[in-house]
């Protein structure tokens, strides 16, 4: 009997590759004999359908009928609570247009050759952003970025959660699904359907399909699982209403009771009886005739890694990740063999114990699927690698690629812990050797009384030591740093951003993330033996985050703060951090994809820096025209002040958590007592089409635009001028110079000849 | 993208005797002007940086 399962990565995730859980699940229920198995992954076919020209063009309309720019003119005031829609309206309006023209093109940049060329990539993200901020305008107050989505609706109140289900207005998810989902599930009829929900930004895209689907096919078995879900799913079985959108979930790790569950649905289907209740780590819902009824089952027993399968990728459209080449995620091992970290929760996610595959099983899988798909790199899903591997694995795929020239073995990058004793000179070099080219180490902090209270075991010299031998090699160094950790003072957190600063020529790129306590953590447990007091929670049903006061150290406010200060200084003094290079760091494997071509760390973060040297000191020169692509519009407020305030931490602390989607209680008031509405202040948004960048300047910067191209050049409006005085002309020509690096004014060549005075054009810097 | 800036810029341009009469067309008192030009360097967010992870 045929037993069609679907299984399914829900958006958000990132759109760069693919995900590890749904390969797993497939290549273990093929193992158990289910020949059937379909694994979509929704997040990417998702952003490639949002960010096509049709979708965006309907985009465009919605946001005009929605947040129609004419209704904030005559406003005394724009408080903090309208600007975002403000932004949104203003930015759609000059943007669509180009965004929608060049959006195809710049799918294209991200998927082929022209990736690696500076000046068609950065415009070509530019223009994924923004065309993700018209979707995301279209469905105010609903945000949708690379990195995330979020909606008006909280993610820790199952109340909200299930109405986003249903609210088609907001939720951009319920149309795609029906158009471009439901469809082939409806030809398919699986009879078990599975949910990959690993963040918090899918919960809500999450529920939204559950629900469709066990609408239109009520015979499907809807179930879930992921590491968000191991934090709130008991939570969540146990609100009402989650019954329309799941029959089970399945916690830790899926393979095993997913497994269990396609057999237990196929004897039903046989025979007429199953039991649900004798699947390991499965919680579902027991129907009966007075009733629905939350059944948890006992743990399942962890997967025997090293005797699992390798994760099969049949099936999923590599063509659509915004990468040339992509990069497999694959699992060497799960757990931690340290496992002591304090702040650290991730047992939750993948369950306790930690398994390894062994260096030569994980050589002959790289190998395998290197041949079946034809990708060359990997990313390794791992807490970090332990010392033993450390040795073994390069050993393993120099042995498995022997033969093979350097420049086409397989390149991977992956998480670390710092092993002084493991990542010595000889070792990394063995390490790159292997095709290692990043490894992102867990720093956390430059302070000895901090990382003893996170029990890292770790020194800031085993750091420096670890990070100077893995750079010497050829590896980039990223290292992962925490601000906010319980009692960490301001000076603390300047040690850290000092220590990064020293090593800049070693560490290439840093994780920095604010400190959180969630409900399983030993913070949130023992909250004594951190000097902190937990606060009572909003009384959310869904809530796992908690907010805590802390005698000593910077509070919550000031840590978020504090991450603004480091992050700018990081931006200042780290080459991949400044200007538009941050797009690398940002678009998770892009820059490794670099360095697996060829390119060393130095090398390109020596380009990073000659390209940000280069555009600040960018002298207009030669003959000088205005950007004639370019749309503009006059608003009756200032879009970067709209932009500047809700970058402040007051203002993104009253948005959607970002790990939970939570709304933070009083966040939004205490945001709005203290941020100043915004006075009115005509000015005009430019939108560059060519660079994709927002501009703002005053009306007389438009009229200088405008009387440029009447001059027809530059040239020819100075020579027009009619003032004497030397510094009207000064005033007007440095103008000029920061138009020209904005990107508003271009340099032209002249068709035909033209008077010698033309043929040697005026330096603007010297007139 | 960058390449359409450069087919821009390879464009025809005006001649001088077309764009100076333009030019008089309207008189810049350059000293009265309010020349502020600002662009949007969009703040990270601490949600944005553990990219790794996700």
């Amino acid at each position: 009997m045929s037993f069609p399962i679907t299984l399914a990565f829900v958006p958000q995730g990132h759109f760069t590759q693919p995900y590890l859980a749904l390969p797993c699940l497939k290549a273990w229920l093929q193992e158990a004999g289910f020949a059937d198995v379909e694994q979509r992954d929704l997040s990417i076919e998702a952003y490639d359908h949002f960010l096509s020209p049709d979708y965006l063009r309907r985009a465009k309309e919605r946001v005009r009928e929605r947040l129609p720019l004419n209704a904030f003119e005559g406003r005394k005031s724009l408080p903090l609570g309208e600007l975002r829609a403000f932004r949104s309206a203003a930015e759609s309006e000059v943007s669509a247009d180009a965004v929608i023209a060049d959006v195809e093109g710049a799918k294209a940049i991200m998927r082929g050759e022209d990736f690696y060329d500076v000046d068609r990539y950065v415009p070509a993200v530019r223009t994924l952003y923004h065309g993700l901020r018209l979707v995301s305008a279209a469905h105010y107050p609903s945000e949708l970025t690379p990195h995330n989505f979020t909606m008006g609706y909280a993610n820790d109140r199952s109340e909200e959660v299930l109405a986003a289900t249903l609210d088609e207005d907001q939720n951009p998810f319920i149309e795609f699904y029906r158009e471009k989902v439901l469809p082939g599930l409806l030809a398919r009829k699986p009879r078990l359907f599975g949910l990959s929900v690993v963040y918090g930004s899918q919960l809500i895209p999450a529920l939204t399909l559950g629900r469709m689907v066990k609408e239109a096919l009520p015979d499907c078995h809807v179930t879930a699982g992921g590491g968000f879900l191991a934090y709130i799913g008991e939570k969540l079985m146990g609100a009402t209403g989650v019954e329309e959108c799941l029959d089970s979930m399945i916690f830790h790790e899926g393979e095993a009771p997913m497994g269990e569950l396609a057999e237990a649905l196929r004897a039903w289907d046989e025979a007429g009886q199953a039991d649900l209740s004798a699947i390991g780590s499965l919680t579902w819902f027991k129907h009966t005739d007075v009733g629905c009824e939350t059944v948890a089952n006992a743990p399942a027993h962890p997967v025997a890694l090293n005797a699992a399968p390798p994760p099969d990728f049949d099936g999923l459209p590599f063509d659509l990740y915004f990468a040339p080449e992509v990069v497999l995620p694959y699992d060497i091992n799960r757990g931690c063999y340290y496992g002591e970290c304090s702040f650290c929760t991730l047992p939750t996610v993948i369950g306790p114990g930690y398994r390894t595959r062994s260096a030569e099983t994980i050589a002959s899988h790289l190998t395998d699927l290197r041949d079946r798909h034809g990708v060359r790199h990997f990313s390794f899903i791992t807490d970090c690698m332990p010392p033993g591997m450390i040795r073994d694995l390069p050993e393993a795929l120099i042995e498995a690629q022997s033969g093979i020239p350097a420049e086409e073995r397989m390149k991977w990058w992956c998480d670390a812990r710092i092993e002084p004793r493991a990542y010595t000179k000889e070792g990394a070099k063995r390490l790159h050797e292997s095709g290692c080219r990043k490894l992102l180490f867990g720093f956390e902090s430059a302070t000895p009384r901090l990382l003893k209270l996170m029990r890292k075991a770790q020194s800031p010299r085993s750091v420096s030591e670890v990070a100077r031998n893995c750079s010497e090699a050829g590896i980039s160094v990223t290292l992962y740093a925490m601000v906010g950790f319980p009692s960490e003072t301001a000076e603390e957190a300047r040690a850290t951003l000092d220590f990064i600063r020293e090593h800049k020529d070693v560490v290439r790129e840093v994780s920095l993330q604010t400190f959180h306590i969630d409900e399983v953590a030993l913070t949130y447990r023992d909250p004594e033996q951190f000097n902190i007091k937990i606060l009572d929670g909003a009384g959310t049903d869904l809530q796992l985050y908690h907010d805590y006061l802390s005698e000593q150290g910077m509070t919550q406010q000031e840590a978020a703060e504090m991450f603004d200060e480091m992050m700018n200084a990081l931006r200042a003094d780290l080459p991949i951090f400044s200007g538009d290079n941050i797009y690398y760091f940002m678009q998770k494997s892009h820059y490794f994809l670099h360095l697996a071509r060829g390119t060393t760390p130095d090398e390109f973060v020596a380009q990073c820096q000659q390209r940000t040297e280069a555009h600040q000191a960018r002298e207009a020169a030669g003959l000088l025209r205005a950007n004639a692509s370019r749309t503009s519009a006059t608003l009756p407020f200032s879009h970067v002040a709209a932009a500047n305030t809700l970058a402040h931490p007051l203002a993104r602390a009253a948005r959607p958590d970002f790990l939970t989607g939570r709304f933070v209680a009083d966040a939004q008031a205490v945001a709005e007592e203290q941020l100043e509405p915004l006075p009115p202040q005509e000015c005009v948004l430019v939108y560059d089409e060519v660079g994709h960048e927002f501009v703002e300047l005053s009306r007389d910067g438009l009229r200088v635009l405008e009387a440029i191209e009447r001059a027809g050049n530059v040239d020819n409006l100075l020579q027009s001028l009619n003032s004497t005085n030397p510094g009207a002309r000064t005033r007007l020509t440095e103008y000029i110079t920061q138009l020209h690096r904005k990107g508003l004014i271009t340099s032209f060549q002249p068709a035909t000849a033209v008077p010698s005075s033309f043929t040697e054009p005026h330096e603007l810097t010297s007139l | 993208m960058d390449e359409k800036r450069k087919d821009q810029e390879q464009a025809e341009a005006p001649t001088q005797e077309q764009s100076t009469s333009k030019a008089s067309e309207e008189t810049l008192d350059v000293e009265a002007l309010d020349l502020t030009i600002e662009t949007v360097e969009d703040r990270i967010n601490p949600s944005e940086t553990n990219v790794f992870d996700k």
